[in-house]
């Protein structure tokens, strides 16, 4: 096929020409962008918390008419009267989990008082029943012992003897992986590191703890405060059945007592789906504007080359009259979208990398990586082709009798 | 002669549906997704109280500096507590007040009802005169009852129905974990979006309006902990006093001034508190301090989601490509009728008849388009809540407004983009008929 | 009616420079049936063109009806032709999309009529033309010369003062073509001038005078020896 003929032929039908072109420029550009921002909601929502969810429970309690001081007693009724119930494996008390978007985080080190090089670390309240609970696996060290869980005043400083660190907090500190038995500091006082778990993601999963998502600290502490989340493992086709016998047993052994109506018991896939409720979001949408631009963006293809087919009738029936196969006419325009396609994905390869650039710069946005941009090129140049099919085709169909009609 | 040129656009747009269409569903999704998304956009970006955004003032002072290895030169965003009392304490402003977030129990006086939990604020009695909350009842407590620490508590409607049954409860009193606090006033429903007052704990939405309100010195006799952040820098004593006096940001503090003069001397006042602070030995470093208005604080604190602004330009890209895409079908439909355009011309027709012509086509064009993207729209902010906070998602609505803007844009748009295929074929010559024969 | 004097048109493209029409004269007095001839891209379309404002011209003057035309701006050509001159094309240039009353009505459209007095002017147009009862039909539901037919009464719809007619009778066979010519003729008796452009030495016969452009120039048919070549060329063929 000689490129010639067309380019002059474009020349004639510039203003199209160029339309198509920046269509295809700016449909390249969003759809790269969008598709970056849907391929990192999903590595978002997709992040593994480490804990078992499937088999979790999470239920917020609030002690009525009680003064904080008094809380661990009643912290170790409701404990018990949990781990006996029916259907439940295991249960401790908490002031935070994952994926629940609140919690406290501090800084840890290797010196007291806060000097020294430090990395910020969520906080777990914890005790021996924790690991077993959350199905958290030990890659180094020991559990805490019954004896080591203490209880906390919620405005006393934290200075736990134990703690038991994520991989991602002993790495960083003990690269060699030899982290058990070394001390690390939360605030003045030593504590010593008795045990690793694999993973275990801090409370919040947006942007703020985006660097240090994976470093977290379990304590051995019992927080005395009035309102305290508890951690419920059911055991395998129970977790329904403990939804609703966890909170009634709870209420039954003690009135006086706050279990919120709404989210007072949610499992942790219920938690899962409300905590990257914006990102899936996020994601559905740039999805739908996507397929639809493209849609658009194919039709638009398909209406002016059908067109300029249209227009071109005659030209074509003289050029078939002068022995044109319709393999010819066929790839006459089908090379024709290709020029104009290709134009406009050079066009729109610059536009989407400027169009990231600005996003990095306003939104924190990552830079787009090539494969993402050649992906977006094959689909729209693919889809230029696909689109100037179906009149292409109509084109080769015109037969050469229509040369000698006069209109 | 309109008329006459709509009966020519509407014939000529049913000559050739599949054309019309791919422009009206163009239009359609284009204008749809921007307003779907600027519905959002407008809910979160909104002025939360437009008669006193310029007269409420957030006074912020930095009491952290660079230790700690902080590396920020702004000041925390929240206050701690002897700096609020200071400034509570001098009372520079027309009014004042200093606020935290509870959450709380309340214990219904019928034995067989359940207690719930209710949601509020310590604060003082200028909250309410100085955020225009409405009240059904009564009204604020008096500024003595912040003095005397008295038991005395605002309740919400809502909490006011339940235990009440709705009646009149001012004066009654209400037992909130053990404590009986007396009823000052009832409000209306009140729950101001972004909830400007208080974006350190909401991030500036939340969707349940506040229920309870107690006087910020009483909660704090009582050590009612708050229900919201708490951060620390540097070391803390033992015990509530050991917290109450550390450098923990926790509190919320706002002042009114009535003018740009006031609000500058509000902030020398804050700067040389804060210079008499670091005389004092408590400050290693200059003064340090802040003082926004409604709107300005808002934009500090980026309480627009980054969700909504990236989804609003992306949905704008969309739609700009949706007209792109427009301009070239206009194009090929009117050029298609050069031949018609250039008999028009040589029987007559000047260009300005040419451009009303084709301009009145196409804003039919854009009248289908809007009427699709309303509904659309309409599909798209009730199915909003998949994809933002249902906090947010639920403040977008389709409104009056929202309807004529969404019909405007959709014609507006569509008749800028058919000047381009216009101004060509009012360039088709009249000649042109006699010559191309 | 119309004077020419002097009169040139120069098409420019990339590559050439075409005088369409060079020192071209001619004065057609009010109520003239004037036939012009003369062989193919000899300038006369361009002439009528002109003549009907719906192109500017390079040199010389042209007065339509004592006025200067070549200081007028479109919208000032575009109402003369609206109220003045009426178009008929060789190849009828009915709008498609239109029916036969909707094409007839189209010129009075842009003089601002009144409904009802657009209807009588259609009606009576298409009466003369004879084809009043064909008021819904589309031109692709007529035969050549009914569409021609329709032009002229489109044409005539604004009782126009000046016809051009650009060979009319090039697209119809002689029956049609002759149906054609003695319309144009009654309409010369009731007044109009009427300048035609034609091929036909037949029908260039039954106007008053005939013109002859050679080159884009006027020429005298007797004298002129270009003629008495081109005529003999043409008589071979
Ligand atoms: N728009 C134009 N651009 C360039 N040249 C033109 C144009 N119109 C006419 N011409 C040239 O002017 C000359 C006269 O054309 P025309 O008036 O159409 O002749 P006729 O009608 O006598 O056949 C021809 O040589 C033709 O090629
Ligand atoms: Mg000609």
């Amino acid at each position: 096929m000689q490129i010639k003929p067309i380019l002059s032929a474009l020349r004639h039908h510039k203003a199209g020409t160029i339309l198509i072109a920046v269509q295809i420029a700016l449909t390249l550009a969003i759809v790269c962008n969008a598709l970056f921002i849907i391929q990192q909601r999903i590595t978002m929502l997709t992040r593994s918390t480490g804990i078992d969810e499937a088999h979790l429970i999470r239920l917020q309690n609030q002690w009525v008419g009680v003064d904080d001081k008094h809380v661990g007693s009643l912290m170790q009724t409701d404990l018990d009267t949990l781990r006996r119930l029916p259907g439940v494996a295991d249960a401790y008390a908490t002031n935070s989990t994952p994926l629940s978007n609140g919690g406290w985080s501090t800084g840890i080190g290797l010196k007291p008082g806060g000097k020294g090089e430090r990395v910020q670390t969520a906080i777990y309240f914890a005790d021996d029943h924790t690991l077993d609970t959350l199905g958290l696996k030990l890659v180094a060290g020991r559990n805490f012992r019954s004896s080591e869980v203490v209880d906390q005043m919620q405005h006393d400083g934290l200075d736990p003897p134990q703690v038991i660190v994520t991989r991602a907090v002993a790495d960083k500190f003990f690269p060699d992986g030899d982290a058990v038995g070394k001390r690390v500091y939360l605030g003045n006082k030593p504590s010593i590191i008795v045990g690793v778990v694999a993973r275990l993601q801090v409370p919040w999963v947006g942007g703020w703890a985006a660097n240090w998502e994976g470093r977290s600290t379990l304590v051995p502490r019992r927080l005395m405060a009035s309102g305290t989340n508890f951690v419920i493992r059911a055991k395998d086709g129970q977790i329904d059945k403990v939804l609703h016998s966890a909170p009634a047993a709870l209420l039954a052994s003690d009135r006086m007592r706050v279990i919120p109506d709404d989210d007072g018991v949610v499992t942790f896939a219920q938690m899962r789906q409300e905590a990257y409720q914006s990102d899936r979001g996020m994601a559905i949408l740039m999805g739908v504007i996507c397929v639809v631009l493209l849609g658009i963006t194919a039709a638009g293809i398909v209406g002016l080359t059908s067109f300029w087919v249209g227009q071109r009738r005659k030209q074509i029936g003289v050029r078939r009259a002068l022995g044109a196969t319709r393999r010819d006419i066929l790839s006459y325009f089908l090379t024709e979208n290709l020029l104009i396609g290709a134009t406009g994905v050079v066009l729109g390869m610059l536009l989407a990398v400027g169009m990231n650039q600005w996003l990095m710069n306003t939104f924190e946005m990552q830079r787009l990586s090539w494969p993402w941009i050649v992906s977006g090129v094959i689909v729209l140049l693919a889809l230029g082709q696909a689109a100037v099919l179906a009149p292409a085709i109509r084109a080769s169909r015109v037969p050469p009798v229509v040369a000698t009609r006069t209109v | 002669m309109l008329a006459y040129y709509l009966r020519l656009g509407l014939r000529s747009l049913r000559r050739n549906p599949m054309l019309t269409s791919l422009m009206v569903l163009a239009i359609g999704f284009g204008v749809a997704a921007s307003m779907t998304t600027y519905a959002v956009f407008r809910a979160v970006s909104g002025n939360p109280i437009p008669d006193k955004s310029a007269q409420l003032y957030k006074p912020l002072i930095d009491n952290w500096g660079h230790a700690n290895g902080r590396t920020s030169d702004d000041p925390p965003n929240a206050m701690d507590y002897t700096d609020a009392a200071a400034l509570m304490k001098d009372g520079k402003g027309v009014m004042q007040t200093v606020s935290y977030p509870l959450g709380l129990s309340v214990i219904p006086a019928d034995p067989k009802a359940k207690p719930f939990r209710v949601y509020g604020y310590a604060t003082y009695a200028d909250f309410f005169p100085m955020f225009g909350v409405p009240f059904k009842y009564g009204g604020a407590w008096p500024a003595d009852d912040d003095a005397r620490h008295a038991p005395v508590a605002v309740i919400g409607e809502k909490i006011n129905q339940r235990l009440f049954g709705g009646a009149n409860s001012v004066g009654r009193s209400i037992d909130i974990e053990g404590n009986r606090y007396r009823i000052a006033g009832v409000t209306r429903a009140w729950n101001p979006q972004p909830r400007f007052y208080d974006v350190n704990n909401t991030g500036g939405f939340a969707a349940d309006p506040p229920e309870v309100w107690i006087p910020f010195t009483r909660a704090v006799d009582l050590q009612i902990p708050t229900w919201g952040n708490n951060n620390c820098n540097g070391r803390v004593a033992p015990g509530w006093d050991g917290w109450l006096h550390s450098e923990c940001i926790w509190l919320s503090y706002w002042v009114e001034l009535p003018d740009a003069a006031a609000a500058a001397r509000y902030k020398n006042y804050l700067h040389a508190y804060a210079a008499q602070q670091q005389q004092a030995g408590r400050f290693d470093w200059a003064p340090n301090v802040r003082l926004y208005n409604v709107t300005q604080w808002l934009a500090d604190q980026h309480v627009v989601p980054q969700e909504s602004q990236v989804s609003l330009l992306v949905a704008m890209g969309f739609l700009v490509v949706c007209l792109v895409n427009t301009i070239g079908l206009l194009l090929a439909k009117f050029m298609r009728r050069a031949p018609e355009i250039g008999v028009r011309r040589a029987l007559g027709a000047s260009r300005g008849e040419v451009y009303r012509q084709f301009l009145a086509e196409a804003a039919m064009v854009g009248v289908a388009g809007g009427v699709l993207g309303l509904l659309l729209t309409a599909g798209g902010v009730l199915g909003i809540g998949m994809v933002f906070d249902p906090d947010i998602a639920r403040l977008a609505r389709v409104d009056v407004s929202l309807i004529a803007l969404t019909l405007l844009v959709a014609v507006v748009a569509t008749v800028l983009a058919a000047f381009y295929p216009t101004w060509r074929a009012a360039r088709v010559q009249p000649a042109w008929q006699l010559k191309s024969n | 009616m119309l004077k020419m004097t002097h009169l040139s048109k120069v098409y420019r493209t990339e590559v050439v420079e075409t005088y369409a029409l060079r020192d071209f004269n001619i004065d057609v007095k009010e109520g003239e049936f004037v036939a012009v001839t003369g062989p193919s891209g000899s300038g006369k379309t361009t002439f009528l063109t002109i003549a009907g404002l719906l192109e500017t011209f390079t040199g010389g003057e042209y007065l339509l009806d004592g006025v200067d035309v070549s200081g007028l701006n479109d919208n000032a050509r575009s109402k003369i032709r609206n109220e003045k001159i009426g178009f008929i094309f060789q190849a009828f240039n009915l709008i498609p999309d239109l029916n036969v009353f909707d094409n007839v009505e189209v010129p009075l459209r842009y003089r601002g009529m009144k409904a009802a007095e657009r209807k009588q002017r259609i009606m009576d147009a298409l009466e003369r033309v004879g084809l009043a009862s064909r008021l819904k039909h589309y031109p692709a539901e007529l035969s050549g010369g009914q569409q021609q037919r329709v032009a002229i009464a489109r044409a005539l719809a604004g009782s126009p003062r000046l016809l051009l007619a650009d060979e009319p009778t090039g697209n119809l066979d002689t029956q049609m073509a002759r149906g054609v010519m003695e319309l144009l003729e009654d309409i010369h008796r009731e007044g109009a001038t009427i300048v035609m452009v034609t091929h036909d030495p037949e029908l260039a016969a039954r106007a008053q005078r005939n013109v002859h452009i050679i080159d884009g120039q006027e020429v005298d048919i007797a004298e002129d020896p270009r003629f008495h070549a081109e005529h003999a060329a043409s008589s071979h063929v």
